[in-house]
């Protein structure tokens, strides 16, 4: 029986799916059967198509019409691809483009326990902030002051190494001068130009 | 300067010529580097422009120098790095002469213009063999015969074996190189024979007994090499592994050819595989090391390799332990490994062998006194100390400390040197060549310093194989030091820590510095030896100690040397050997291990002086894999000599046909139907794709002119690739990929791209011929390995908190996706692919505008209007303490960072709260306080 799909906490599968191995892969997550217009809806906004290129070489048409039908319907569509042939160039290439007009993402898992694990990761992941892909900041002392001076552009890790050794701490870091920090191993004139611009420099040109 | 041979002179002449293009293929230590600098004389002169391409820093230098002796020192061999500004360059190219050029930078200026390709007089290409379909090479012959089909190429290598590989591998060197002459100058090529058979130098074949141990130890090495390589073989049967054979295994380019065959399934072979083919290259490592070790050193590493392979890196066992360690072999190894160090006497057995009493101050206090006591005792003979236990031997423990044979070997070498040049003393005029220095060569640093340390403590007197009993008891005592050190950690449950490695890197500075004077000093009348330049020094105290007396009598000793007491220890190197044996001349030359070029490189020294009777001395093991990997090296050589010249005599010669202009394809374009029906305007600009300047070390921009686009080298502040002015590609191959996730780097991007672009691309470009999958990520870095599926984090993912167990990179795309769903990503098998996608996408569409697309995102100027300055703002945020809710408060009150910096402790919590006030003062003025504080 089909269930009206619902906002909880379940990956809502489209029925056309049963009998994918795929499924069973999926785990951690709740999964439920519902009409949607994606084969799984993965989150308020996601909706993924999933297509085998194994199938796709058998029937061409398949993924068109549902693109098609798919239209805008979600916020982030996903095509997620099973590459399970080993002559996959020219089908990725064709698919790319074809994905690119109608704006879905392509994403490419190479077995059935891979994409079951992308399916479940979109939804657990449906609230989650990006903290994990923005720069991390680590705790301890070396780290803080690496990420804090590299925010710096043309500042590398060596010349936060320099930096460090040579001045000792980040306020004597903001008090040097031009001449000082030319003088360094590595520093050239612009070097020197940004890290004075970062430090010195008004955040806010009030002007 | 290097004298010509007449083969030289034949090849010179045969290319000499500035019309015809030509690879050289010469065996090894035959001089090439004389004959690329000889022609550089010929071709230098402000009218031509001549460049060289490929060489390596060491190489600019070294030719550079040889040139400025040959007399072109106006203005000489220029190098272009990335230091040199455009406008320089620019100049550079227009004033002529010699230029050495990184292959990125000269691609870039071909593109741009900057260079006068068409006023290019020729190129050469050095290490020719490294040149691919891929390759920044075949990039830069393709530009420069576009534009310039009159001016010459001209390829070297001396690498035959490197070209041996694949399929007709010479004709796809040819073909990116767009040459039809091969010349092929192998060792048995007859003109090379004939000069340098005339005058053979005096070789004395030394072939040295290893010691029993030793060679129980050999058998075992390389029995558990090949029980290795069968069960490698038997766990891969559907792959075609027969080229992996024992005597391939020798060789450190084994590793690559493994990793070829298994490379396209490496994702699929079982982590059981992968240790296999680590285990080959450790067994590999382990039978040179046995040869060039002190027993000790070979038995510290042993015990370093047990000990990380019985416990992974969080202190638990390792579940896929390597294989061969447990069998029978691998205990023949240990026990002997042991057994030529030291063995524990019966009847202290029943007490553990506790070696650690003396540890910190106490220890060093021993060896301090153990330095007096010797600086006293020596006159009074080095038989008392013999007699005498030494104090800090532990009980139980009496010392072996087998010597390896060559080192005795060597004694007896230099001894009949030396008598050698006495009897011939009266013989010598002062007009004939040659100096009485005396060349050991040797196959590593490792070994020379070995060697240094041996001859400086060497006692003569003592019989054969004890000869070197202090170095080795000094060695064993750091042994000891290191053997604490070692089961210390283990009851940490850390790893185990690498061997002391103070010293040699000590050692290594000093050498380097005095690298063109690293003499050492054999003074016979005190009988002792003496090493100038690094002292052997068994700790860092003691070092002290003795580079201190070695002050004091320095000018006694090292005033003046006579050539006759000189000995000079270096490791083989490249063709410079051939500058080191021109300039010291020696009559007397000792290879300490083999080595196939420097054999050549001692003929052609031979001929190029005539009159000079030279003698080498070449050591090498009987029955070892010394000898072994020498022989197979001839006959690898030979092989690949004989196969190549096969190739050529067979090889189909392509036909280089024009290129379609640019303005062929561009017309086809115009009448394509695919442009809506000609709605769109027809354009007849070539199609053309905006590339990051930084994008040019990929070989991407290569491909992607191959396949007919324009491509224009800009600086871009958004993006890699701007195909047209909505798509704009940011490109990661996998390595990229996992590192910029994981500094953060490719969200800004992702932030940048999409604020600029309506269709931000990410593309992720696997490696041809690699495994297209992200599932052989795993092992580009450790830190995505096992927790592929952590089940327990993914339960509740909002619970896990961002300094967690690491995520996998697919979670981290999924997550990526979810940010930014106008992001679309390019999954591309190799730059092939991408090129093809490429070409797909820009169909459709309008070509981008180079002003445009490097003005979007750019750094606006702080000092411009009601500015933001982003960089401090930045810098702000990243100290502690500071969130992004505070940000905008802490701005208000502060004007700049550095105005941050001069607040007080108080001022600050004021501003940002308490604890994190606190944090964030304590985090700027950090350093100060220690400094302040170790001051008081």
């Amino acid at each position: 029986p089909v269930v009206v799909p619902g906002g909880g906490n379940n990956i809502i599968v489209n029925p056309c799916q049963r009998g994918n191995p795929v499924l069973e892969c999926i785990r951690n997550v709740g999964k439920e059967f519902g009409d949607i217009l994606a084969d799984y809806q993965v989150g308020r906004t996601t909706g993924v198509l999933f297509l085998s290129l194994r199938y796709h070489r058998l029937h061409p048409e398949y993924v068109h019409q549902r693109i098609e039908k798919l239209g805008h319907a979600y916020n982030l569509r996903i095509l997620l691809l099973m590459c399970d042939v080993s002559e996959h160039q020219d089908p990725i290439r064709e698919l790319t483009k074809i994905c690119l007009i109608n704006e879905i993402t392509v994403m490419v898992a190479w077995n059935a326990e891979e994409a079951g694990y992308y399916l479940s990761t979109y939804k657990q992941f449906e609230h989650k902030p990006p903290d994990l892909i923005k720069e991390r900041v680590d705790k301890d002392y070396h780290s803080v002051l690496r990420t804090a001076l590299t925010s710096i552009s043309k500042v590398n890790k060596t010349d936060v190494e320099t930096l460090r050794t040579s001045f000792g701490s980040f306020a004597a870091v903001s008090r040097a001068s031009s001449e000082q920090l030319q003088n360094l191993p590595g520093f050239g004139q612009v070097k020197a130009k940004r890290i004075q611009d970062a430090f010195n420099k008004p955040f806010r040109n009030s002007s | 300067m290097a004298t010509l041979l007449p083969f030289h002179k034949n090849i010179l002449e045969k290319i000499h010529d500035p019309a015809t293009s030509e690879l050289v293929l010469l065996a090894r230590g035959l001089g090439l580097r004389r004959i690329i600098c000889k022609l550089l004389q010929i071709y230098d002169s402000p009218q031509n422009l001549v460049l060289l391409v490929n060489a390596t820093p060491e190489e600019e230098a070294a030719i550079g120098e040889e040139l400025g002796i040959m007399g072109c020192r106006h203005p000489g061999l220029r190098i272009v790095g990335f230091e040199t500004g455009r406008k320089d360059r620019q100049d550079l190219y227009k004033k002529g002469g010699l230029v050495s050029i990184t292959s990125q930078i000269f691609t870039v200026d071909m593109l741009t213009s900057d260079i006068p390709t068409h006023l290019i007089t020729g190129i050469l290409v050095l290490h020719a063999e490294r040149v691919t379909p891929t390759s920044a090479e075949a990039f830069i012959v393709r530009l420069y015969r576009e534009k310039n089909k009159n001016g010459f190429l001209k390829a070297f290598s001396d690498q035959p074996e490197h070209i041996t590989s694949g399929l007709s591998p010479l004709r796809t060197v040819m073909k990116e190189l767009q040459l039809r002459t091969v010349h092929i100058y192998p060792r048995f090529h007859a003109d090379i024979k004939e000069s340098l058979d005339r005058k053979t130098p005096d070789i004395v074949e030394l072939h040295q007994e290893m010691t029993e141990a030793m060679s129980e130890i050999h058998n075992a090495i390389v029995q558990c090499m090949s029980t290795t390589l069968s069960e490698l073989k038997r766990a891969n049967t559907m792959y075609d592994l027969d080229d992996l054979t024992i005597d391939n295994a020798y060789f450190r380019s084994f590793d690559m050819i493994v990793r070829r065959i298994l490379d396209p399934v490496w994702h699929k072979v079982g982590p059981r595989t992968k240790q296999l083919v680590s285990d080959l290259a450790t067994l590999r490592r382990l039978l040179t090391y046995l040869l060039t070790y002190d027993a000790l050193a070979f038995h510290a590493y042993l015990e370093t390799l047990i000990a990380s392979n019985t416990t992974s890196e969080s202190g638990n066992t390792r579940q896929h332990q390597s294989p061969w360690m447990l069998t029978d072999a691998a205990n023949i190894i240990f026990q002997y490994a042991k057994r030529r160090c030291y063995v524990m006497s019966s009847a202290s057995k029943a007490a553990p062998p506790k070696t650690i009493d003396l540890t910190g101050e106490d220890y060093e206090w021993a060896i301090l006194e153990e330095m007096e006591a010797e600086e006293r005792g020596r006159p009074s003979g080095s038989g008392n100390g013999k007699e005498k236990r030494k104090r800090w031997l532990p009980q139980g423990m009496e010392p072996v400390l087998e010597e390896l044979p060559k080192w005795f070997l060597l004694a007896d070498v230099l001894q009949e040197i030396e008598e050698e040049m006495i009897r011939r003393e009266p013989m010598l005029s002062s007009l004939s060549p040659g100096t009485n220095t005396v060349l050991v060569m040797a196959s590593s640093l490792h070994t020379c310093t070995l060697i240094k340390d041996f001859l400086a403590t060497m006692d003569a007197d003592a019989p054969r194989g004890s000869q070197g009993r202090r170095m080795m008891e000094d060695k064993l005592r750091l042994y000891l030091w290191w053997k604490g050190k070692l089961s210390e950690r283990k009851a940490e449950g850390k790893g185990p820590i690498a061997l002391p490695k103070g010293k040699d890197n000590a050692q290594d500075e000093i050498s380097e510095a005095l690298k063109r004077k690293d003499r050492e000093k054999q003074d016979r009348a005190a009988s002792r030896r003496r090493v100038r330049g690094g002292a052997p020094a068994p700790a860092a105290l003691a070092q002290d100690l003795q580079l201190f007396t070695m002050d004091d009598d320095f000018d006694t000793h090292y005033g003046l040397l006579a050539p006759e007491q000189t000995v000079l220890v270096r490791p083989y190197s490249d063709d410079s050997d051939d500058q080191v044996l021109q300039e010291i001349k020696p009559r007397f030359i000792v290879m300490y291990e083999p080595n196939l070029e420097f054999i050549r490189r001692i003929e052609v020294y031979r001929n190029s002086n005539p009159g000079l009777g030279v003698r080498v001395y070449f050591m090498m093991y009987k029955l070892s894999c010394e000898e072994g990997k020498y022989l197979t090296g001839l006959r690898r050589e030979k092989e690949s000599f004989e196969r190549l010249i096969k190739e050529r005599g067979s090889m189909l010669m392509p036909i280089y046909e024009d290129r379609t202009t640019p303005a062929g394809e561009a017309l086809i374009k115009t009448i394509s139907t695919r442009i809506a029906g000609g709605r769109k305007e027809v354009s007849s600009e070539p199609a053309r794709v905006v590339v990051d300047m930084r994008e040019f070390r990929s070989s991407l921009p290569s491909l992607l002119h191959a396949s007919g686009l324009l491509v224009l080298p800009l600086t871009l502040t958004v993006g890699d690739y701007i195909l047209t002015p909505d798509i704009c590609v940011e490109r990661k191959s996998i390595p990229d990929l996992i590192s910029s996730f994981n500094s953060g780097r490719l969200y800004t991007q992702c932030e940048l791209m999409s604020a600029h672009y309506k269709q931000p691309i990410l593309l992720i470009e696997f490696e041809e011929h690699k495994s297209f999958s992200l599932e052989a990520v795993a092992d580009v870095k450790s830190f995505v390995k096992s927790n592929k599926y952590p089940p327990k984090k993914k339960a509740d993912p909002r619970s896990d908190t961002a300094s967690s167990a690491p995520q996998s990179i697919q979670s981290k795309l999924v997550l990526l996706t979810l940010t930014f769903p106008r992001v679309r990503i390019i999954w591309s098998s190799s730059p092939y692919a991408t090129a093809e996608i490429f070409n797909d996408l820009k169909t459709l569409s309008a070509e981008p505008d180079p002003a445009k697309a490097v003005l979007v995102g750019a750094e606006e100027d702080p000092d411009a209007g009601a500015g933001v300055n982003a960089a401090a703002e930045e810098l702000l945020r990243s100290l502690p303490g500071i969130t992004a809710k505070n940000v905008k408060h802490v701005m208000s009150r502060v004007r700049s960072v550095r105005e941050l910096c001069d607040l007080e402790m108080k001022d600050v919590q004021e501003i940002l709260g308490v604890e994190p006030g606190k944090a964030c003062w304590e985090f700027i003025h950090r350093g100060e306080t220690r400094r302040g504080l170790s001051a008081s």
